[in-house]
């Protein structure tokens, strides 16, 4: 495993087991794919509100902890303010409010709400004709929300080739609505798509890298539920929103330097 | 008033490069001189009133200045929580503004009509309610509030009342103040029929284009009154309601869908709230 997301797993682990709060499995399927997007776009840890800066938006907002853990470690703020984690008064929510973490672009938590926001961005940027532009991750449980298709076909009636959506398909749905096929379906929107191991930090850059240029870029990121602890992987649901024991979470940081995940 | 709309956005755009305008496949033709003057400046997203309002709150977060336009029930109540977090949680402003005001569409049936919109987005934090009853309020609280930063609702109709009332942002208006024992307070274009149905009644008179913020000084004026409340929409009441301990009585709605079809003026007579039935209605009121 890649050291940087192996790094941020742990932090993931430490700060969902002392607060009790988590969605871990979400956030590990999505560990690569943060990296990948920060390595590609343009931001600057020490000034946030950058007018240049391109804009990432989780719009799956229930990852937060992946994201603020991603965030720290590039250097937007300290760790240790995210061990407040869900407490009262902790600036990092379960779900994260954009007023009060830096880095964050849109506050996000009910589904299928940031990739509409992620649109309008990338059209004002279009208005503006600015080089700047959006990514945005959203889950395959979350694309069950009828908002994500309409900002789709919106996004594609615009032509926005600034905006690129990632699509994490950690298979989170076989128990409800599962879409089967994801890339035959953003093809079917009017995207033009890449298929990538989502745990390949050099697979999701490659892709981030390769922008069409006359339509929506969609990224399909196969991913798994857990990635980075066999235990968590084998039983996603059961861990779905469940923080570990003293005993799960020794065991749990073993399974992260293990070679099968 | 859609008019009006049109041609307060066209001139501002002009000194405003910030104005984006949304529509939801309505108006379309009507605004084809901005569409000329501005092509890069207005887009017919689509009936899609849950991506109108995500690509409002995303040109927002940008700098831009959207105006989210379409039929007031489709984009209040099946995007309400659009509104709720893309706009108002997100503290990213921006402007809707529908047409079809309650009954307007009574011809369509209840899927068109709207009455719930007034009520449900005061509810929300930081956003503002207002509900033009004629052109002139219409142009002038549209100007005074659409760069404001917030949240901003604009209930259109097209059966606008003439009456002149200057309007200012967040004030109430004192038609008569006889100091009589019954105040009306009603809003929006049903005034035309309520000044009618209780112009040589001694009663006072209150009305209201904006219902959030509500004007409490001009209420508590009135506090120790019978308030009788009459709109042709739920919000007012409740929002006249936050100052404590006031006699109050509806005189609006009824608890069942308005499903008889024809005009405006035909709903109206049927649920109570045309001139001689409002008239009749306070008399009564005025005899105990």
């Amino acid at each position: 495993m890649n050291p940087f997301c192996r790094g941020i797993r742990e932090d993931i682990l430490k700060i969902a087991k002392a607060s009790g709060h988590g969605h871990i499995p979400s956030c590990f399927s999505v560990v690569e794919i943060l990296c990948a997007v920060y390595a590609t776009i343009r931001h600057d840890p020490k000034d946030p509100a950058w007018e240049g800066r391109d804009i990432f938006v989780l719009s799956k907002g229930h990852a937060s902890l992946a994201h603020y853990c991603t965030l720290a470690r590039l250097g937007y703020f300290d760790i240790g303010r995210v061990v407040s984690f869900g407490a009262f008064g902790s600036d990092f929510g379960c779900h994260a409010d954009r007023l009060k973490v830096p880095g964050i672009e849109v506050s996000t938590g009910s589904l299928g709400h940031g990739i509409g926001i992620g649109v309008g961005m990338a059209l004002a940027f279009k208005i503006k004709h600015s080089g700047r532009r959006v990514v945005t991750v959203i889950g395959d449980g979350e694309a069950n929300e009828g908002s994500v298709w309409e900002a789709l076909m919106v996004a594609d009636n615009l032509k926005l080739d600034n905006l690129t959506v990632i699509y994490d398909n950690n298979m989170s749905h076989g128990r409800g609505l599962q879409i089967m096929n994801p890339a035959e379906k953003l093809r079917a929107f009017g995207c033009r798509v890449d298929e990538v191991d989502g745990h390949s930090v050099k697979e999701l850059q490659d892709a981030l890298a390769a922008r069409p240029e006359t339509a929506v870029h969609a990224v399909v990121a196969h991913t798994k539920k857990g990635y980075g602890c066999r235990t968590m992987v084998c039983d996603a649901y059961a861990w779905h929103r469940r923080c570990p024991t003293d005993e799960e979470f020794t065991r749990l940081m073993e399974e992260l330097d293990e070679e099968t995940v | 008033m859609r008019k009006r709309f049109r041609d307060t956005a066209l001139a501002l755009a002009k000194d405003d490069e910030r104005i984006v305008l949304l529509f939801g496949d309505v108006s379309v033709y009507l605004f084809k001189d901005f569409i000329e003057a501005y092509p890069d400046r207005f887009y017919n997203i689509g009936i899609c009133e849950n991506a109108i309002l995500g690509v409002g709150a995303g040109l927002s977060s940008q700098g831009l200045i959207p105006v989210m336009h379409t039929i007031t029930p489709f984009i209040t109540e099946r995007s309400y929580e659009q509104i709720k977090l893309d706009l108002c949680y997100n503290r990213f402003g921006g402007n809707i503004v529908t047409c079809g005001a309650s009954f307007d569409y009574a011809w369509d049936g209840a899927t068109h009509h709207a009455y719930t919109d007034l009520a449900i987005l005061r509810l929300l934090p930081g956003m503002e309610v207002i509900q033009p009853g004629s052109v002139k309020e219409l142009e002038v609280l549209f100007r005074s509030q659409y760069a404001n930063g917030r949240p901003t609702y604009f209930r259109l109709s097209d059966h606008p009342h003439t009456i002149d009332t200057d309007p200012v942002f967040g004030k109430a208006v004192v038609l008569k103040d006889a100091g009589a024992g019954v105040t009306v307070m009603t809003a929006g274009p049903l005034l035309g029929d309520v000044l009618e149905a209780c112009k040589d009644l001694p009663v006072n008179l209150v009305y209201f284009h904006t219902i959030k913020p509500i004007d409490r000084e001009a209420i508590s004026r009135f506090r120790d009154t019978e308030i009788v409340v009459v709109h042709d929409a739920f919000g007012l009441f409740e929002a006249i309601a936050e100052v404590p301990q006031l006699r109050m009585t509806y005189r609006g709605l009824p608890d069942e869908f308005c499903s008889c079809y024809g005009k405006l003026t035909d709903v109206r007579r049927t649920i109570g709230l045309d001139p001689a039935s409002i008239r009749e209605f306070l008399e009564k009121k005025l005899e105990h």
